[in-house]
């Protein structure tokens, strides 16, 4: 799509927008001056994030923040209908990969960072035009009283159907991406050898499994609802969501053995009205103190090194990234999967509908 | 008895604390065409869906060809039924509705299409198998209607103001057709209506009916003569009741004029006397010359061609209605005229009041 | 009093232009933006052999036919009989009736399918009194597949169903039934001599726009359905929302339109006032 012929452009993509984004272009109130806009998932994450980022940043800076919720495809009609919105994005690297590619975003301004170090930054999750703000993990959670004799460790385990019956799930491609990877690790591919990942092995892995399979998730919400109402009894689920779970006593648990660890990031739109301040904000968020606070909050993990000692142990045992994570966990290719996303999911719809 | 008869016998039937058919009990000779006439109200058009089966009468018996057929549904009945609106079916053509009562009783197929194109031609509808009841004329459905009630032979035709959406000279038409018809297949006529001169042309006899009763069942002319009371004689046609009550020598009118009834008493001191306006004879005078005269002054009078209608007051303020034929060498009285009016004996009733 | 050709027009005019602005523009747009996208004529022939021909559109136009199909004729099974009952009614009975079909209306689509989640579950009320009963030994899988897919589409279809042939119903003139019963018609042949072919038009107009919301579906099958049972609309959603391949999202719903309005075409010859009713 980007490498096409540029010369439409600028009127296909005014028209084009305008026809999209109509309804989102209206959708928030008038920005106040200085205000910065913030793209954020919504829900309980803009609770915490306001008590140890926002509040603070605007005591600190005298800058408002104000989160909207916004999905991928009006993110993408906005900048296509010239008409951007927002100042921070704060969405899955994925995503701001795409808009990095279409040539949306601003440079990370490190030079300039006055709170955060951007040598502590985890050199994985550092890029030009985004950096991440935490990361968070995709886990085998499993029901520990149907698995009281032993629970699968492994995704090769997982793909034991004889050793560890029961119905399962995995994620789809609506979801943004499916677990191809883990099908490659349950086939015997190391986890340093997954990319570019073998689409076709992964199938027939997955066909292997998919008679066991109840449903592929793709919402955040189905998994843990699945997992908790024992419509399924083993299946990837995002750390975060299990561990809600967890804490409010579900018979649930999970390995961290083979983890994909996936990053969440921020970006800045190179049309914001507010560069200034949204560069401000990312710089703030992301030094030790305020990574911790809203980590620990999030049960996500920091990408600032200097975060992890500021945790206690029984935290650290929670949060995805850091040490442990470069020993059993791997994480996701958002290149690859953005080089490959359209084909996979051609691929995937038709391999569903097998 | 023959398949024709038809009896009701002490039929009622109440809505909550209204008595709609109060007790009436009649009985149909086999090939009579029988009419139940009355005002709007007046349970005329409940007796017939009792009799057809539709409503169920809360006491009393029907018995259609001799056998009672009361607790029997309508389908049991084996009648033909016109309806008021026709009740032709718009999904079907002309043919497939005649056809309706054999196809359900799966007649065979053959017989069907002998049958409905006779029933067509008595109607005289051949040709317009095909067409679909929004193509017919108001006259064409109505004949569509009568075709269908008579195709499958029924011994009794139950008919519900069938000529009521027609206008006057179709349905001046329309209502020798279908008495001729009844005639020709020799079968029983039930009709309902409202409509007092189309009773009086095609009934072989009428029960007129009032509040749910049965006020007089008679032949055209008898009910029409010699009404049993008032609203009879006020219903059908025009009616003169002149108050009359009984003294020492006999009974007086108005003024103390003698009358003279042919029949008919008062049942206490005061009642009416009934006459046809075409029964009073006019001519010019100033008093009344023994029973059965009355001295008046013409207030008004209509000329209607073949006759000519006066309204004559009389005394104590009593106006009677005369129609005089438009005869031969007939002198016209005008209004304010004084005139003599005179009757026969036997032209007149006496009625309660 | 018919109207003439601008007086129509002028009465439809605040309509259209709400329905050209807010719908056919910005679709019109997406549509032919999005396929510019792709370049010359050549190019956007050989991308849509490659989306349509995938196999994956192919076979979700069948899945997506054949559900459509199924949940129609469920939605007329259990809707004839409501709409009956509806038409012969009223007073109390009749709103209650029409409340228990139009109430789900004002809750969200997403309420209404937690709700039927919660019961068809694994361990829903369903399975628990099956399995209480002893009816059944292991909980029977009623929800995340065609079976979930197929209750949960025609609850929320039903109404349309029900409430097209009430309209048709209730038009029947119930003299024009006792008539067919004084001609000697059973209950049987009332209903299907007379009852049945005078709400023909409606069954057919019911089935119609059941079958075109049906094919449009997203939400429920989405939610209830199993690893299978993709729609075209899911599709459609996939494109935009995951790998924001808006050209392919735009060949999709051409063809999803193209159904549509071919089905609409039929639709309204059969909704035609007039003809089939007197």
């Amino acid at each position: 799509m980007t490498d096409r012929p540029r010369i439409l452009r600028p009127s296909r993509r005014l028209l084009l927008g305008a026809a999209l984004a109509a309804p989102a272009l209206r959708a928030f109130p008038a920005r106040a001056a200085g205000e910065v806009i913030v793209r954020t998932p919504g829900g309980t994450y803009d609770d915490v994030m306001r008590r140890h980022v926002y509040d603070p940043f605007t005591k600190e800076t005298g800058i408002e923040v104000r989160p909207v919720a916004a999905t991928s495809a009006k993110l993408l009609a906005m900048f296509r209908a010239n008409n951007v919105e927002l100042d921070l994005i704060d969405t899955g690297d994925g995503q701001l990969l795409t808009l990095e590619r279409m040539g949306a975003l601003a440079p990370i301004a490190y030079d300039k960072w006055r709170w955060s170090k951007p040598e502590d930054i985890t050199a994985e999750v550092k890029n030009q035009y985004r950096v991440a703000n935490f990361v968070y993990c995709t886990v085998l959670g499993y029901n520990k009283e149907h698995f009281a004799g032993g629970a699968p460790d492994s995704w090769a385990d997982f793909w034991n159907a004889g050793k560890f019956p029961g119905p399962r799930m995995l994620s789809d491609m609506a979801s943004g991406s499916a677990n191809l990877e883990f099908a490659l690790l349950a086939d015997g591919v190391p986890k340093d050898k997954l990319y570019p990942l073998d689409v076709d092995r992964a199938l027939k892995a997955m066909d292997r499994i998919r008679p066991q399979i109840r449903r592929f998730w793709d919402t955040g919400a189905l998994s843990a609802q699945m997992l908790s109402d024992k419509e399924v009894v083993a299946g990837s689920i995002w750390n975060g969501r299990l561990q809600v779970l967890i804490d409010r006593k579900a018979p649930l648990a999970y390995t961290w053995n083979e983890h994909m660890i996936q990053v969440q990031a921020l970006g800045i739109f190179k049309d914001a009205k507010n560069i200034a301040g949204a560069q401000l904000l990312a710089d703030y968020m992301l030094q030790p103190e305020v990574q911790a606070k809203y980590s620990r909050d999030l049960i996500y993990g920091p990408t600032n090194t200097k975060a992890f000692p500021l945790l206690s142990e029984e935290e650290r045992a929670r949060a995805p990234g850091g040490e442990r994570s470069r020993q059993t966990g791997f994480y996701q290719n958002v290149t690859w999967w953005e080089d490959n996303r359209d084909r996979v999911n051609r691929i995937w719809s038709r391999w569903l509908q097998r | 008895m023959a398949a024709g008869a038809v009896a009701l016998e002490g039929v009622t039937k109440r809505y909550g604390a209204e008595t709609v058919v109060a007790d009436v009990s009649l009985a149909i000779a086999p090939g009579e065409f029988f009419t139940l006439l009355g005002p709007s109200g007046s349970g005329k058009t409940t007796t017939l869906s009792i009799l057809a089966g539709f409503v169920t009468a809360d006491a009393g018996r029907v018995l259609l060809g001799g056998q009672d057929m009361t607790q029997v549904p309508p389908r049991g009945r084996g009648l033909g039924m016109v309806f008021q609106n026709y009740a032709i079916f718009p999904h079907l053509d002309v043919a497939g509705n005649v056809a309706f009562p054999l196809a359900v009783k799966r007649v065979p197929k053959a017989e069907i299409a002998t049958r409905v194109a006779e029933a067509l031609a008595l109607v005289k509808l051949t040709g317009f198998e095909g067409r679909y009841p929004r193509q017919l004329s108001g006259g064409q459905q109505q004949r569509v209607a009568l075709a269908r009630a008579i195709v499958a032979r029924p011994g009794i035709v139950l008919m519900d103001e069938p000529l009521g959406a027609l206008d006057k000279n179709l349905r001046y038409h329309m209502q020798v057709e279908i008495k001729e018809i009844s005639r020709r297949l020799g079968t029983t006529v039930i009709y309902v209506t409202h409509d007092q001169e189309e009773a009086l042309t095609m009934s072989d006899r009428i029960a007129i009916m009032e509040h749910g009763r049965i006020a007089q069942m008679g032949p055209p002319r008898e009910v029409y003569e010699r009404p049993d009371n008032a609203f009879v004689a006020a219903f059908l046609g025009e009616a003169n009741l002149l108050p009359a009550r009984r003294d020492g020598t006999g009974v007086a009118g108005p003024g103390g004029a003698r009358l003279e009834a042919g029949a008919g008493t008062l049942p206490g001191a005061e009642g009416l006397l009934f006459i046809r306006p075409e029964k009073l004879g006019i001519a010019p005078g100033t008093a009344a010359e023994g029973p059965n005269s009355l001295a008046g002054r013409v207030r008004h009078a209509s000329f209607l061609g073949n006759t000519v209608r006066y309204a004559v007051e009389v005394a104590e303020g009593a106006v009677l209605v005369c129609d005089a034929p438009n005869g031969a060498g007939t002198v016209l009285h005008a209004a304010g005229d004084s005139v003599l009016l005179r009757w026969r004996a036997e032209d007149c009733r006496l009625l309660a009041g | 009093m018919p109207l003439t050709l601008r007086a129509t027009l002028l009465l439809l005019l605040p309509a259209l232009l709400l329905l050209s602005g807010l719908f056919l523009l910005p679709i019109g747009w997406f549509l032919t933006a999005s396929i510019a996208e792709l370049g010359t004529w050549p190019e956007i022939l050989e991308e849509a052999e490659a989306v349509l021909l995938s196999g994956a559109v192919g076979r979700s136009l069948l899945t997506t036919g054949w559900i459509g199909l199924v949940v129609t004729l469920l939605t007329l099974l259990l809707g004839y009989p409501v709409s009956y009952a509806l038409s012969r009614v009223r007073g109390a009975a009749f709103t209650a009736i029409l409340l228990c079909i139009v109430l789900p209306y004002f809750t969200s689509t997403i309420v209404r399918t937690y709700a039927w989640m919660v019961l068809l579950g694994r361990n829903g009320l369903i399975n628990q009194i099956l399995l209480g009963l002893g009816l059944v030994a292991e909980p029977v899988n009623l929800l995340y597949n065609r079976t979930g897919v197929i209750i949960g589409m025609t609850y929320v279809l039903l109404p349309y169903m029900v409430l097209t042939l009430y309209a048709a119903m209730k038009a029947v003139d119930q003299r024009l039934l006792q008539a067919a019963e004084g001609m000697g018609a059973s209950p049987g042949q009332i209903f299907l001599r007379v009852f049945m072919p005078l709400t023909l038009h409606g069954v057919v107009a019911g089935l119609l726009i059941t079958f075109i919301l049906a094919i449009g579906f997203f939400v429920t099958p989405a939610l209830m359905g199993g690893p299978g049972d993709v729609m075209v609309a899911m599709l459609i959603e996939r494109e935009v929302e995951i790998t924001q391949n808006w050209p392919s999202a735009a060949l999709m719903t051409i063809v999803l339109l193209a159904v549509t309005l071919s089905l609409y075409a039929v639709y309204s010859r059969f909704a035609e006032p007039g003809e089939a009713v007197r």
